[in-house]
């Protein structure tokens, strides 16, 4: 998550984590809320536009959108072999607005601030004897071992391919599983040494 | 380093099972792992059904957070998720989140993760695992029970207050998606298989290390 950081300030840069955070719950909220591929367009727009301006910030992100284009292309076109193109062209709108503000978060916000954000928001759980701060660790975690299942899986797929010359596709579904478990183990015995009694 | 696992100091390492740190930093790093698994299998592109359904990877998710972790922790991990979705993550299929996905016609599924997730734990926790084959079976059951019927169950009853369908058109409706949850069972009971082999002191279920 925090390997997204873009260290070229932006005007993104200046703006609170809490209001960035803020905006992207509630555009998140009303892409769902809204139908209309008008509007839906127009807000996509908006979101492109606001992602161009950060210029060269978002260079580390490149790869990352190209995938997310294509993902849009390839459910646009699904869902017109469904017969059902404009579906595929809500969905594929929604994916790039949600995306693009997601991406644009993340490469102006640091994981920290964001961690400090989410702590506070959960503050509030802690009379009903549930520990926010375990609960925005737990968050953290998640999101750490969301980037960490596709590293895994890139390595194994190299190594399958240079063992065999082709892609690893489910093989590789076994061997990722329990590496990601015996991760999960190391984790858990840096958290033992770490974490208060 | 590890004098709280219950075991003297000096027992070996290499003795030692899988998984024998203090249940809550070992609960603290799966449960999160499992919520990363359904966020990652939510960020594969989803197909929408006229229904007004999205078919997913993520059930697969829940169905092997039951079945590896137990009915406490994958409750957990599905919570974690749900969270992480409602302070507006786009963790769910198709880049969404917010807390308009729950009262969206599909919420009724979303609400059943959970759920499913914990009858699946249940039942795992009751099954047979003493060997990989006995382990896969055990999950294929559990998978279909938790995974597919509780939330199926969730999703109807969600179609029929949100959605405004009749209880027959919800059921047929629903059923389109079963033979593709089926396999994902199928997908379920070769993963823990393989981990069964591969880690063979896995407690499947949650259950106590016996």
């Amino acid at each position: 998550m925090g390997s997204f950081y873009s260290d070229h300030r932006t005007w993104l840069h200046a703006v609170a984590a809490p209001l960035k955070l803020l905006l992207l719950a509630v555009v998140g909220t009303a892409l769902y809320v809204f139908n209309s591929p008008v509007v839906l367009l127009a807000c996509a727009s908006l979101c492109l536009l606001l992602f161009a301006s950060l210029g060269r910030a978002t260079l580390p992100a490149r790869k990352l959108l190209i995938m997310v284009v294509a993902a849009g292309l390839l459910i646009t076109a699904f869902h017109a072999y469904l017969q059902q193109p404009l579906v595929g062209v809500i969905s594929a709108l929604r994916l790039l607005s949600a995306s693009l503000l997601g991406i644009a978060l993340m490469l102006t916000t640091r994981a920290n601030d964001l961690l400090d954000v989410l702590e506070s928001l959960l503050s509030p759980l802690n009379r009903f004897g549930i520990h926010s701060n375990a609960l925005a660790l737990q968050v953290a975690l998640m999101l750490r071992f969301t980037e960490h299942f596709f590293i895994q899986w890139k390595r194994l797929d190299d190594a399958h391919r240079v063992r065999t010359g082709k892609a690893g596709g489910f093989k590789l579904l076994a061997p990722l599983t329990i590496r990601m478990l015996t991760s999960a183990q190391r984790v858990a015995d840096a958290l033992e040494l770490r974490l208060p009694p | 380093m590890r004098l709280n696992c219950g075991f003297h100091p000096e027992f070996p390492d290499r003795l030692k099972p899988f998984n024998m740190t203090s249940s809550r930093s070992s609960g603290l790093a799966y449960v999160s792992l499992f919520a990363a698994l359904v966020a990652v299998f939510g960020l594969i592109p989803k197909i929408d059904l006229p229904l007004g359904v999205p078919i997913t990877l993520q059930t697969l998710g829940v169905m092997l957070a039951g079945c590896m972790l137990g009915p406490k922790k994958a409750l957990q991990a599905l919570l974690l998720f749900l969270l992480a979705v409602a302070v507006g993550l786009p963790l769910l299929s198709g880049g969404r989140g917010g807390l308009g996905v729950f009262v969206a016609p599909s919420s009724g599924y979303l609400i059943g993760f959970p759920i499913g997730a914990l009858a699946t734990g249940l039942l795992m926790a009751y099954l047979p695992v003493n060997s990989p084959r006995r382990a896969a079976v055990s999950a294929f059951v559990a998978s279909a029970v938790g995974g597919v019927l509780a939330i199926h169950v969730c999703g109807v009853i969600g179609l029929v207050t949100l959605a405004k369908l009749s209880w027959t058109q919800a059921f047929w409706g629903t059923l389109v998606f079963v033979p593709g949850d089926l396999i994902k069972c199928v997908l379920c009971a070769i993963v823990v298989h393989s981990v069964a082999r591969g880690l063979p002191d896995w407690r499947f279920g949650g259950r106590s290390f016996q």
